[in-house]
């Protein structure tokens, strides 16, 4: 997956564990940028009578590089408290939630902002609410209407927003985690069977999300208003990550008390998509989740030299001898994930590059302006609002990093490969019309979560 | 010699700590830039108590883990009371 459960530890603690991160230029108001961070993999619609929520002990952060160094420049900090209306029920509510302060809604979450910028911390708000949990028609019947009353507009000039939403990152889990038998190419994989259609492993499934949109000038690091793709402050790298304290005791009281005690450690992080999952070692990824995106260089030999290319050949040997046969360090992927692209190597006026510092970081030049005629293929696609020149919700970011792992992107670097005729044409075979519902085209963009009366459903 | 409580033991820690030559906080960790905010926010829920992890027996190097803040130091005598207590067989 992007990044749901995909290392060792944390897939133990769903509550502090990255699923996906975004980062576009608004389409609906491109003097802004939104920033999307999703936490909680996989959740079941229909999960109460404790529905899902974001931890109270976790400390979640959305984090901005403004000057290529792999260090926060500006990060948005996101703490919940969770309160109880009525202890003597098991319910989530008692009746319909008819808004954010219904009496009927038992169990609610309140959190507050805060903005760190060039060490200054700042409390933006304290006190918002976040929207309950889509329970079904009985419970949230104008579930729309009561999430975007959640969508707070900050004095300081930035939007947010967090709480569920529907999982908008599509991928066919069950023949990637098969092997990589990809259903519309497993006629040629080592275990043959008949080609069929994908299928979209995360629908009708939710995540919750922080979301934050605010003005480029904001980002910048000089305050000026990004225009020119080349100049260097036009770029911003983006990385999101969960932090939980030192120590946690049960406190043997009966009372049911923790204390939790010392620093912040972080615990997860997700820049890139599918970064930490396929390219970092089962035995590093508890470690990679802990680091600082500055210390990504320590990393470098496992962007150079990939395990998936090798399995691509192994699992598909008619398909990839051109892949087989390279064997020099990934130059693309390093450019990809860890530098961004230099200008002059995809097309005039493209580049993601942010200097000579390796980190992942999703990276986002904000000069480039979004596209009414947009390509989920992204840079594949001629689109170059799109991955890896930051995230949009529907950006087919599996199949783009495949067919990048292909080799498709390695003439970029070294001309004198070329790559297999698969190459361009691997996928799992999903589109965003693979998803129950369409995305929503403005703030917070990711749809109004699947509610538990339907689904599953027969 | 006074016989050395735990509860006696766990009074004089603040005494030894201010006494003693305190060391830099777990810097290998990536750095989280956590805000008063969150201190006093998360904080408040571990009110009035204090995590002591011995790191090292041996060197006596612990660390204290208050609020949101970590202090390391070294004293061979206070973790030697502690291992005195454990083998007194105390219980919580």
């Amino acid at each position: 997956m992007s990044s749901h459960r995909e290392a060792p530890e944390i897939s133990k603690d769903p509550v502090a564990d990255n699923t996906d991160v975004y980062a576009f230029v608004s389409p609906d108001n491109p003097n802004t940028v939104t920033l999307i961070a999703n936490f909680i993999p996989l959740e079941g619609p229909a999960g109460g009578p404790n529905f899902y929520e974001f931890g109270d002990d976790v400390l979640y952060q959305i984090l901005i590089d403004n000057n290529g160094d792999g260090v926060a420049d500006i990060t948005y900090q996101f703490l919940f408290q969770t309160t109880l209306q009525n202890p003597n029920t098991f319910l989530y509510n008692t009746g319909p939630i008819g808004s954010l302060t219904d009496p009927n809604w038992n169990k609610r979450q309140l959190y507050s902002v805060t903005r760190v910028k060039n060490g200054q911390t700042t409390v933006l708000a304290e006190m918002l609410a976040s929207p309950p949990c889509n329970i079904g028609p009985f419970s949230t019947p104008d579930y729309a209407a009561l999430a975007q009353d959640a969508v707070h507009v900050l004095p300081s000039g930035e939007t947010v927003f967090a709480g569920q939403r529907a999982e908008g990152f599509y991928v066919d889990l069950g023949s990637v985690f098969d092997l990589v038998d990809l259903r519309p190419f497993q006629n040629l994989h080592i275990n043959p069977m008949e080609a069929a259609p994908g299928v979209n492993g995360t629908n009708k499934l939710n995540v919750h999300t922080l979301a934050i949109q605010l003005p480029k000038t904001m980002l910048t690091r000089d305050g000026s208003n990004p225009t020119n793709p080349n100049d260097p402050r036009s770029l911003i790298g983006v990385y999101a990550s969960a932090s939980r304290q030192t120590a946690r005791i049960l406190v043997p009281s009966g009372q049911g008390q923790v204390v939790e005690s010392g620093p912040f450690v972080q615990v997860s992080r997700l820049g890139s998509p599918l970064f930490n999952e396929v390219m970092i070692p089962l035995g590093r990824k508890d470690f990679w989740n802990t680091q600082s995106p500055n210390n990504d260089k320590q990393f470098l030999n496992f962007v150079q030299h990939q395990e998936v290319p090798q399995r691509l050949a192994e699992y598909y040997p008619t398909l990839f001898p051109n892949l087989a046969a390279y064997s020099k360090p990934r130059a693309d992927m390093v450019a990809i994930f860890l530098t961004g692209i230099p200008a002059g190597v995809v097309a005039p006026g493209y580049q993601t590059f942010t200097g000579e510092t390796l980190a992942d970081l999703l990276r986002l030049n904000m000069a480039i302006a979004p596209t009414t005629a947009p390509s989920i293929l992204g840079i594949l696609g001629g689109d170059f609002a799109g991955f890896p020149n930051g995230r949009r919700v529907f950006d087919d970011v599996f199949t783009i990093e495949l067919r990048a792992l292909a080799g498709v992107t390695i003439p970029l670097v070294d001309p004198t490969f070329t790559p297999d005729a698969a190459a361009s044409k691997f996928t799992d075979g999903l589109t965003p019309s693979d998803i129950s519902s369409a995305f929503l085209t403005s703030f917070p963009y990711l749809r109004v979560p699947y509610s538990g009366f339907d689904n599953p459903s027969q | 010699m006074k016989t050395l409580t735990r509860r006696s033991l766990l009074q004089q820690v603040p005494v030894s700590a201010a006494a003693l030559s305190l060391l830099p906080a777990m810097p290998a960790l990536a750095a989280i830039h956590h805000s008063p905010k969150a201190a006093t926010q998360l904080s408040a829920k571990s009110a009035g108590s204090m995590v002591v992890h011995v790191n090292n027996v041996a060197t006596g190097e612990m660390t204290l883990l208050v609020g949101t803040r970590a202090v390391v130091l070294r004293d061979p005598r206070i973790v030697a009371c502690f291992l005195d207590a454990t083998r007194e067989g105390g219980s919580a």
